[in-house]
């Protein structure tokens, strides 16, 4: 291969005093914005707010007037810009298939201009047709005119993943699907965003999309930035007027103050407890079989420890047991109020908490699936 | 025997002098217009010299070129290229010019170079228009491949021509015949070329 990416991971992407204006007019005015390793950052405003500018502003496919774009502290200005698009992927709303190329020619351009050869970009595209749950045989062969809206938004996802790139740049990429699809979609990406772990920047104007995809979510309004957040603090702490009226807080938060913790969390069933004593390695093994994130354990105290599985995959075959390995967990009563609840998690840096109804454990109470219960 | 043989030689030199021309026509007219994409000032002079020269009567064409270059095949084949040149710059201009900007932006974007958004997205966008173009041509090269044989072109022109002043119905109908035979010929291949190249795509909408 005669092309080496530019970066193989990235560390941050920094844009500092961005501007961008045409004519008179600002379309980026003086923008301030750290996209961090590995997070999906979405840029969410108003039309013509200047969150495409933003975007393209990072693969250089249109030039600052004045400011730094960098990524992992190079100026991206440094770099030759075929070089760096073709180390970050970029998926944009009408997708851009070429029409006179089948799905592998599509997906497999760049490879080819790339100097791949034929065997091993077939392998590829198979790869990532099954990666976009498309089976390769029904769909490598076909040209775009046959393909459906969805379909044609995952062959653009394909495409962009072709190179590896560990960045991602998609603009409203589900902005023209019907209501049912883009659901469907955003549910299957909010899972392969986990599988892909890149760094992601999401242009949208669907605040509920931006809710559920983004880990943190920038608000943009008349070519600056207002407000940069977790989902969590821009509902509850809105810098102005404008970001509680785009989280739409009042309305769908209002009644917040009025319910318990009880009305939120997940029952629990007695699968998720394990025996202190039990010894890590067969701890590992029931709680892969359960498909288990984490489990729980009396302790003898009285109390619950909580058992994240990557805890046991550290443990794993040194002996200790569970209660050696156990963490301690956040505890509220089942009628506590909720939003002093998420108020604490957030202030302890927990996402997780265990709920009690009386002396006994009822229920966990994860923080992010709150608030996608309550968009 | 001693006038299909003379109909046969003039055929042949009618289509030689005719595609030869063509081929000029289109070897001048593509990269001029694909150069063009590089400079604005370069594809508006190629459209204005090619819509002047279109404006301009065929046969005001041939004989200009008489007291420039004189008179013969070359200066022939010269005033037939000056005249196809239009259909041809028109349609591979508008081929590589109408491209759907998301297709441009999203190759841009995936980092393909200039070069390769012309290779991979404007060329082949560009495809049945320019042929379109040279279909026009072609059909346009036959009939003004006669009038040349008032500049010496030869071909089956003289033979019309020569049938005219002699008031020799046999000589025109030799002369005239074959031009309308060709002129079916080409129209009938190419729309057979055209079904044939028209990418997938393309035949199912309209
Ligand atoms: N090439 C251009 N020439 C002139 N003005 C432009 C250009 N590109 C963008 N603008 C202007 O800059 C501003 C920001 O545009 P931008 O595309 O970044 O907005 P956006 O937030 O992505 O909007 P949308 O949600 O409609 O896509 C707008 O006022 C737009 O009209
Ligand atoms: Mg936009």
């Amino acid at each position: 291969m005669k092309f080496k990416k530019l970066f193989n991971r990235i560390e941050s992407i920094k844009l500092e005093s961005v501007t961008k204006s045409y004519g008179d007019r600002f379309a980026v005015r003086d923008l301030d914005l750290e996209v961090r390793g590995g997070e999906l950052m979405i840029l969410i405003g108003r039309s013509g707010s200047g969150k495409t500018t933003t975007l393209r502003m990072i693969n250089r496919l249109i030039e600052p007037d004045s400011g730094r774009v960098s990524i992992n502290g190079a100026n991206v200005e440094d770099f030759d810009p075929v070089r760096l698009r073709r180390s970050i992927g970029y998926v944009i709303q009408n997708i851009g298939l070429l029409p006179h190329l089948n799905v592998s020619g599509n997906i497999g351009l760049i490879l080819k201009l790339e100097g791949w050869d034929q065997a091993k970009i077939r392998e590829r595209v198979s790869e990532l047709l099954n990666f976009v749950s498309l089976p390769p045989k029904s769909f490598m062969d076909r040209y775009p005119h046959q393909l459906s809206g969805g379909q044609q938004q995952r062959i653009g996802l394909a495409r962009a993943l072709a190179m590896d790139p560990p960045l991602l740049l998609m603009d409203e990429p589900f902005g023209a699907l019907d209501p049912l699809l883009r659901t469907q979609l955003q549910d299957e990406f909010c899972k392969i965003k986990k599988e892909l772990g890149k760094t992601i920047v999401f242009v949208t104007h669907d605040i509920n999309e931006a809710f559920k995809l983004g880990d943190r979510v920038a608000i943009m309004d008349n070519a600056s930035l207002v407000q940069v957040g977790t989902p969590e603090e821009l509902i509850f702490e809105p810098s102005n007027e404008l970001v509680s009226e785009i989280v739409d807080s009042k309305r769908k938060y209002r009644h917040m103050e009025a319910l318990k913790v009880r009305d939120m969390m997940q029952s629990l069933d007695s699968g998720y407890f394990l025996e202190g004593n039990m010894p890590a390695e067969i701890a590992l093994r029931k709680m892969v079989d359960a498909g288990l994130e984490v489990a729980f354990v009396f302790k003898e105290s009285g109390t619950v420890g909580k058992i994240p599985l990557n805890e046991v995959l550290k443990a794993g075959n040194t002996g200790k047991s569970l209660n050696d390995i156990s963490k301690s967990l956040l505890v509220f009563p089942a009628d506590a109020s909720l939003f002093e609840a998420l108020t604490q998690l957030k202030e302890e840096g927990e996402s997780m908490a265990l709920v009690l109804g009386g002396e006994m454990p009822v229920g966990l109470l994860f923080s992010d699936r709150v608030l996608q219960g309550l968009v | 025997m001693v006038i299909s043989a003379e109909i046969l030689q003039a055929t042949l030199e009618h289509f030689f002098l005719a595609y030869t021309a063509l081929l000029a026509g289109i070897i001048v007219a593509v990269p001029l217009v694909l150069l063009s994409l590089y400079s604005e000032r370069l594809a508006s002079l190629v459209m204005k010299f090619s819509n002047l020269v279109q404006a301009v009567p065929s046969f005001a064409v041939v004989a200009v070129v008489v007291p420039l270059i004189g008179i013969g095949f070359t200066p022939a084949v010269i005033a037939i290229m000056l005249r196809v040149l239009l259909p041809i710059v028109k349609n591979t201009y508008i081929g590589l010019f109408n491209v759907d900007p998301a297709l441009i932006d999203s190759a841009k974007g995936i980092g393909l170079t200039e070069f390769q958004i012309i290779r991979n997205v404007r060329l082949p966008n560009a495809y049945p228009a320019i042929f379109a173009g040279v279909k026009f041509a072609a059909i346009l090269a036959n009939s003004i491949a006669v009038l040349t044989a008032l500049i010496g072109g030869g071909g089956l022109g003289s033979m019309i021509f020569e049938g005219l002043t002699n008031f020799n119905t046999a000589k025109i109908l030799a002369g005239t015949l074959p031009v309308i035979a060709i002129a079916l010929f080409l129209d009938f291949s190419f729309s057979v070329l055209e079904h044939r190249l028209t990418p997938e795509y393309l035949k199912n909408e309209t």
